[in-house]
């Protein structure tokens, strides 16, 4: 690698001080400017008598009616204060399901069975074959038993079926982790976009663990795979208005009913990419679990761009011209994606960033709309506010341009991309995979900020900002990553020789 | 075709793949020896029955979850078959899988025994698939599981005492119950020493016949329909058998395996419209301990050619020559293959008639429940028109004396099948 020359190198060790020295400065500004005005006061008051000090205490005129009053007014400030705060809301543990061998999906197998149901479509295999090879999917997906038969039989049973297992796998690993009793469960939260029967999956869950006759449920269906975040949102809003509660979302994604069993291009890319998955989350607001939780729930920022016609048909359930169902995918849709972001980015960033990053965004803004200066959108540096980064393991375009856009490294996203390789994309769930990725690496410390990032049908773009409770230390005993951790990470190619 | 009423006995068949548990890796293959490409158009038919019992309380799920870890063992058994630049076979190990079949079957085991159309109601029971027209989307192995449990092996894996202990490790992986360790590569026997050439080979060896290039699609263009029928010899049939040939208990006994293909040998000629089998040719287990979970094409393949009339020989002499004449012909077929790299297409059961000696093998080795099966065939498929004689160990619950019963196979075309039977009736007195 040639080594950059001289000056220009002492001018970019140069200007990374400077970005440094303006950070600290902006980001500590109040830090900076009482400091100077302490030292001022502690000086007077060192160079003034004790009888001038009292002197001063004196003509202030206080009596004993003022004070109490005073005193009062402080007290019931703070009060108000306290209370009006909004309940914190902490993330206990959660559980993901790991999928047994036997579901396992090997490329080859994945292939094979596509000639043979697709027999007639040369085309149509050749292109499922293109998006395996660049789709970022290891060999150890799993899919639900019912697509892994010649034809596959996705009837309502199967689903069932296949619910019931993540679902309830999922359920038992968190309550063995927890110590939770069904009973205790003050709100249960399922989401499941594409599998909604009746009766629902949250009566379902109900009714296997048999949860108390005053449950608040509630079944989320059709919102995609960033329902997972809307999940949260539903649960911190439901949890602000019950105190001392806890709340049980569960997050997946019910495979069997959508296996597309036509030929139209734009409707097999989530035959290829999506893959079994589900996890179970435990929220709670009580101030007994503040200790135990691993994590506390800082914000969530919720952008639906449903309103254009385009982000709202650039993913959409229809049936081909012969009468299969299937999801059809929008050629615009990292386009649409994209914007979605930035409209999420506008809003979480003032909640999030350093005054430094605000102030240079700000700058940037104002150059651009009031002087008329023709540069480029300046990009929040985002690795400031954030340790951290899960973003939704939709696809490798997703995780390319989201890298690109907010110029992670490759570690940043390494939990998505690992969570693509070893699980595919398993819709609302996958957050879940990535975040357990990092604790499995030990990388989780107190204190770290994450951000979640999912994208869904819509079009929307949910984050939610997450920090660390306790520091998780590795090698962990369970979750999903507990065989396989020691080959991570891998190298994905480009393009997988078939 | 199957005919309607067949199809009635067989119902609600679900196919899928069966792959092994875990990753086997990238880029591992598996290379075919000389002996095993030899014998590539040959395909193994195993049929297993249980009683019922066997299977009480068994789901479909708890039959293949175990197959998983069988095959992290196995896992050449999943691969597909690929081409080198040079045209020579090798397993792409990408665990694509195993065919599995399941089926309900309308009978128990006693009705289906009944049935007396053997060939037809194991074809039912048993997957008939082969490799090709597209080698690289061929299951190398199938297995069909309902009321008993078919197999279907590409010889090109390994002999029959492979596949039997392929079949035997299935059992204990359901026994155990826990996710086997797949076996590290240098276990496996990738390069196996191949016998010592001989100097000058120019013509084919005896043992083998040269068929016409079939490509990719490995079947047998045989020219005329092959007819398989069994027959069981009770321990008291076998002990009248030898007698009859060596003279009573005490004189120097021919092994039962040479005594009965003297037999058939000797009958074959009779029976044959036509010239007399001079040559026939002889598959017996190498008798050095099989190492662990290789498979392999390593039966030893010998002929015998003999130099009189085989019709009026006394069976004891074809016997005493099949004995000591016998000629090892592996070092010849691995070099004829050798010299094709492989891209040869021959067949070695049924060049000559052949005879296999499967007795060694441990046939009701696989347990299902603590259930071994009441009855196991074996057959082979891509035999050529001089016909194969399998002898397999009988059911276990005949013979008390660990000598239990036997079972011919015999797999000839149809038109010699009827003549065939009535002589072995009469000369082994049986049913």
């Amino acid at each position: 690698m040639p080594s950059p020359t001289v000056p220009e190198f002492s001018k970019s060790v140069k200007l990374k001080y400077v970005k440094l020295g303006y950070q600290y400065l902006v980001n500590h500004i109040l830090t900076f400017l009482l400091v100077p005005v302490t030292l001022s006061i502690a000086l007077q008051l060192i160079h003034s008598s004790p009888n001038d000090l009292l002197a001063l205490w004196n003509s202030l005129h206080f009596d004993l009616v003022q004070v109490a009053c005073s005193l009062f007014l402080i007290v019931y400030i703070a009060t108000f204060y306290f209370l009006s705060r909004p309940r914190t809301i902490y993330l206990v543990d959660y559980a993901c399901f790991k999928p047994p061998c036997s579901l396992r999906v090997p490329f080859a197998t994945c292939l094979e069975h596509g000639r043979i149901i697709l027999s007639s479509q040369p085309k149509a295999i050749q292109f499922q074959m293109r998006i395996l090879e660049r789709s970022g999917l290891g060999e150890e997906t799993a899919l639900p038993p019912a697509i892994h038969y010649l034809p596959p039989e996705p009837n309502m049973a199967a689903a069932r079926e296949e619910a019931e297992m993540v679902i309830f796998s999922a359920m038992d690993s968190l309550l063995k982790k927890t110590g939770l009793k069904p009973k205790d469960i003050d709100i249960l939260i399922v989401n499941c976009s594409l599998f909604s029967p009746t009766p629902s999956l949250s009566a379902m869950v109900v009714n296997k663990y048999k949860l108390r006759s005053n449950i608040k449920s509630f079944n989320l269906a059709g919102m995609g795979c960033s329902a997972g975040l809307i999940s949260i949102d539903l649960a911190r809003d439901l949890l602000q208005g019950h105190p001392n509660s806890n709340a049980v979302i569960v997050s997946t994604e019910i495979l069997t009913p959508n296996c597309y069993m036509g030929n139209e291009r734009s409707m097999l890319l989530p035959n290829c990419l999506f893959r079994m998955g589900g996890a179970a989350i435990l929220l709670s607001n009580r101030w007994s679990d503040r200790k135990q939780a691993k994590y506390r729930l800082v914000h969530v920022v919720r952008t639906h761009k449903g309103a254009e016609d385009k982000a709202y048909r650039c993913v959409q359930q229809e049936e081909d011209p012969e009468g299969h169902v299937g999801i059809s995918l929008s050629i615009d849709l990292m386009a649409i994606a994209a914007d979605a972001l930035k409209s999420n980015i506008t809003t979480i960033g003032p909640l999030v960033l350093p005054a430094s990053e605000q102030l240079l965004f700000l700058f940037s803004l104002l150059q651009r709309k009031i002087f008329k200066k023709k540069s480029k959108a300046y990009v929040p540096d985002f690795k400031q506010a954030f340790e951290h980064f899960c973003i939704h393991a939709g696809g490798r375009a997703v995780i390319d341009e989201l890298q690109k856009n907010l110029q992670l490294s490759a570690e940043h996203v390494e939990a998505s991309r690992m969570t693509l390789h070893r699980f595919g994309n398993t819709s609302s769930s996958s957050l879940w995979y990535e975040m357990s990725y990092i604790e499995a690496k030990g990388r989780m410390k107190r204190g770290d900020r994450i951000w979640q990032i999912a994208f869904g049908s819509g079009f929307k773009c949910n984050s939610a900002v997450w920090k660390c409770n306790k520091t998780i230390k590795a090698p962990i005993d369970d979750g999903p990553w507990v065989d396989c951790i020691e080959r991570y990470p891998v190298y994905i190619p480009d393009v997988v020789k078939l | 075709m199957v005919s309607p009423k067949e199809e009635t006995l067989i119902y609600g068949t679900k196919v899928s793949t069966v792959c092994p548990g875990t990753f086997t890796g990238q880029d591992i293959n598996q290379e075919p020896t000389n002996m095993d490409l030899a014998m590539k158009l040959h395909y193994l038919r195993g049929i297993y029955y249980f009683k019922s019992q066997a299977m009480d309380g068994l789901t479909t799920m708890d039959i293949k979850e175990p197959m998983f870890s069988w095959f992290n063992r196995f896992y050449a058994t999943s691969g597909r078959l690929r081409r080198t630049e040079s045209g020579r076979p090798y397993i792409k190990c990408n665990d694509c899988g195993a065919r599995f079949i399941e089926a309900h079957c309308a009978k128990t085991l006693e009705e289906w025994l009944e049935i007396k159309d053997e060939e037809a109601h194991e074809k039912l029971l048993v997957p008939h698939h082969v490799i090709g027209p597209e080698l690289a989307f061929s299951p190398l192995v199938s297995a069909v599981v309902g009321v008993s449990v078919g197999l279907s092996w590409a010889h090109i894996l390994g002999d029959a005492f492979s596949a039997v202990e392929f079949m035997n490790e299935w059992g204990h992986a359901m026994a155990a119950q826990q996710l086997a360790k797949p076996l590290k590569s240098a276990q496996i026997n990738t390069k196996p020493k191949t016998s010592p050439s001989p100097t000058t080979p120019t013509n084919d060896p005896l043992s083998t016949k040269r068929v016409g290039p079939v490509g990719d699609h490995w079947v047998y263009p045989n020219s005329c329909k092959m007819e398989t029928f069994s027959f069981n010899l009770t321990a008291t049939q076998i002990t009248h058998l030898q007698s009859k040939l060596c003279g009573p208990v005490g004189t120097k006994q021919i092994p039962l395996f040479e005594s009965i293909c003297a037999l058939i040998w000797k009958i074959v000629a009779q029976t044959r419209n036509g010239p007399e089998p001079k040559v026939v040719t002889i598959c017996k287990s190498d008798s050095s301990p099989r190492k662990n979970g290789i498979l392999g094409n390593d039966q030893v393949i010998k002929t015998v050619e003999a130099h009189f009339s085989v019709m009026e020989a006394h069976p004891k002499e074809l016997a005493e020559l099949v004995i000591n004449q016998a000629l090892d012909e592996r070092p010849k077929i691995e070099d004829v293959v050798k010299r094709d790299n492989g891209l040869s297409d021959l067949i070695v059961y049924g060049a000559n008639l052949t005879f296999v000696d499967l007795e060694g093998a441990d046939l009701y080795g696989l347990e299902f429940n603590g259930q071994k099966p009441t009855y196991v065939g074996y057959k082979v498929d891509g035999v050529g028109e001089e016909g194969l004689v399998l002898v397999l160990p009988g059911p276990k619950n005949e013979g008390k004396n660990g000598s239990g019963g036997k079972v011919v196979t015999i797999i000839v075309p149809e038109n010699q099948v009827v003549k065939l039977k009535s002589e072995l009736k009469r000369e082994f007195s049986i049913a």
